[in-house]
């Protein structure tokens, strides 16, 4: 009756109404009395405390990003290994020399200090009197 | 083994974009050895650009398909780039002219950004895959975002790029989104294949709509073509001067090489060239959209840059308009519309580039791009300013200037008898008359008006070097535009694309 993507179109339509049918339910039948703990953010029953939105180093996501170039850098590898007797000194050559553009990428973000993990050099606060006197 | 002999073979034939590898390479070592801003890492891509030109030009009269049908040789493909590799050549020596740069804390990263964006070009220009098309379209994208974004610490700079990213990432998302539709329905990511498919097997038309609308949606915020242009005047603006005439030159260039190759070729009937007029399959229009995309371009193009007060937005919307006319000659479907479109092409290079050469020098001296700034100007640089005033002329497509002789080819392609566009080269001439007046107003700022003190400040002097560049932007503007055979035959020849005779 119909053609594969007719397939995919009704699977769509009966998600949709799935959905809508779940929801617009919830809506009519759900009883409403609202009080303070069920309005709160649910935390497996610990008390909320503090952002959720945290903020990460910058830096993280440099040092992921090298990590997937070396990772992609391995899928290439196995399978070139696998074969590596059939295709003989070309592959090597070129291999080499898919090596090195990488490692000069490597070696570029390294001389350009990306790499460098700048310590934070937080500003601890200092009393000028002792709080506990010594005697 | 088959396979792989293919590829072996292929490489010989790969030279040009693999010598644009390795200077990049080179460039980048460079870059680390030498650790400061020099001319040296400069001087290697432009060499590395040379020899891939020497390359490509050993490609002359080739015709040949690459790596299983990936990518194809053809005069079309070698036009386009030597357009790619002279236009950034002498952008690699704007950057060496521009204060924006040499305050910028990066040093000689441009130079291997071009080579990148380049690369991307050239691939553009030979991609007869869709998925081929795709990844080069984003590697010349990707390379664009960090360009625009080239002054770090420049506040307008960083915002360009981030809606240069924005907007790119949705439209190139809609792009191949169509692209897998297109894929769905024909069972080929080949573009002869596609043709070869829609031309024997009925295919219902919204559905080809739909996919040339999203493909178009993709291609068409390359070109910077209305309804998807809104990016162009922002990181125009706000991208540092050499990086937006690369982006108004070179990649705009290989959005049009793209967006010409695919719907030339995708909705072929027969391979075969009658009279001139490429066959395309009774029942798909696809001039439609192209037409609606152009004359909104023109137009919009045309009327907002009359408000604009920044030089560099007012070329902005210039070349929005410009890419309307230049897909005037993608409508006719025909080798003269194909010529008119490439004679088009290399004369806005010249004149384009002219006047941000100019641009930039206004804004090394005076520190801003108002129009404002720039009353009695004139007076103080009269060289530069009836350079720019040139260059102006030649946009506009005045006569004696390689602007008018583009313009007169593609108003003669669209003439042709019994195509009906007539209408629509009245269009693209009403035009031009109106791009007369804000190309003009930029001239009539700095010569007919006066600041009050004019007279009292000095005039301004610039480097020799930079005089030497800007005779040989000028020379080229108005020399092709007395003599233009050798730019008419050279487009001529080119007109051929892969697998069409």
């Amino acid at each position: 009756m119909f053609s594969d993507y007719g397939q995919i179109f009704v699977f769509m339509l009966v998600a949709i109404a799935f959905v809508l049918v779940a929801f617009i339910s919830a809506i009519i039948l759900s009883p409403r009395k609202p009080n303070i703990s069920k309005d709160a953010t649910y935390e497996c029953g610990e008390d909320t405390v503090g952002d959720t939105w945290l903020r990460f180093n910058f830096r993280f996501y440099v040092v992921a990003l090298i990590f997937i170039i070396f990772d992609v850098e391995i899928i290439f590898l196995f399978p070139w290994a696998v074969v590596f007797k059939e295709l003989g000194m070309f592959a090597f050559l070129e291999m080499v020399v898919f090596l090195f553009i990488l490692i000069l990428g490597f070696v570029y973000a390294w001389a350009k200090g990306d790499l460098v993990w700048d310590k934070p050099s937080p500003i601890i606060p200092k009393l000028d009197r002792q709080i506990f006197k010594a005697d | 083994m088959n396979n792989f002999t293919e590829i072996l073979k292929s490489i010989n034939s790969f030279l040009p974009e693999l010598s644009v590898i390795t200077t990049l390479l080179l460039c980048l070592i460079a870059d680390i050895i030498i650790r400061k801003k020099s001319p040296i890492v400069t001087i290697i891509a432009i060499a590395g650009l040379l020899v891939s030109a020497y390359f490509v030009y050993m490609q002359s009269a080739v015709q040949e398909s690459l790596f299983s049908g990936m990518l194809v040789i053809d005069p079309f493909a070698v036009f386009f780039k030597y357009l790619f590799i002279l236009s950034s050549i002498i952008i690699l020596i704007f950057f060496e002219f521009s204060n924006e740069i040499k305050e910028s804390t990066h040093k000689n990263e441009y130079s291997y950004l071009i080579l990148s964006l380049v690369l991307g070009a050239f691939l553009m220009a030979s991609s007869v895959n869709l998925l081929m098309m795709y990844l080069s379209l984003e590697l010349a994208s990707l390379t664009s975002y960090i360009l625009a974004g080239y002054s770090k610490s420049e506040k307008k700079s960083s915002e360009s790029s981030m809606k240069y990213l924005i907007y790119g990432a949705a439209s190139s998302g809609i792009m191949l989104y169509g692209m897998s539709l297109l894929y769905g329905f024909t069972g080929s990511l080949d573009i002869y294949e596609i043709s070869r498919y829609l031309a024997t097997n009925p295919t219902p038309n919204a559905f080809i709509y739909l996919t040339m609308i999203m493909i178009a949606a993709g291609l068409g915020y390359k070109t910077s073509s209305v309804p998807f242009h809104f990016w162009t005047p922002d990181v125009y603006e706000g991208s540092p001067t050499p990086v937006t005439a690369f982006l108004a030159v070179t990649s705009s260039a290989a959005g049009f090489s793209l967006i010409t190759r695919l719907f030339l070729t995708t909705f072929l009937g027969s391979t075969q060239i009658v009279d001139g007029a490429f066959s395309i399959i009774a029942g798909i229009h696809w001039q439609e959209i192209i037409i609606v995309i152009s004359v909104a371009s023109m137009i919009v193009g045309n009327f907002v840059a009359i408000w604009q007060k920044s030089l560099k937005r007012l070329l902005g919307y210039s070349s929005i308009a410009q890419g309307g006319y230049m897909l005037a000659g993608l409508v006719v479907a025909d080798t003269i519309g194909l010529t008119a479109m490439l004679i088009y092409l290399s004369a806005y290079l010249f004149m384009n580039l002219g006047a941000f050469f100019v641009t930039i020098l206004i804004v090394n001296k005076l520190g801003t791009d108002d129009i404002e700034q720039m009353k009695g100007l004139g007076y103080r640089l009269p060289f530069v300013g009836v350079a720019m005033a040139v260059f102006m002329l030649a946009l506009s497509g005045i006569p004696a200037t390689v602007g008018f002789i583009g313009k007169f080819y593609l108003v003669t392609a669209l003439m042709k008898p019994g195509a009906g566009y007539l209408w629509f080269a009245i269009v693209l001439m009403l035009n031009s008359v109106v791009s007369l007046f804000f190309y003009l107003k930029v001239v009539k700022s700095m010569f007919l008006e006066r600041a009050d003190n004019t007279d009292e400040l000095p005039g301004i002097k610039f480097s020799v070097q930079s005089y030497i560049i800007l005779i040989l932007l000028l020379i080229p503007t108005i020399f092709f535009g007395l003599y233009f055979g050798p730019i008419v035959k050279l487009a001529e020849s080119s007109a051929v694309l892969f697998g069409i005779r």
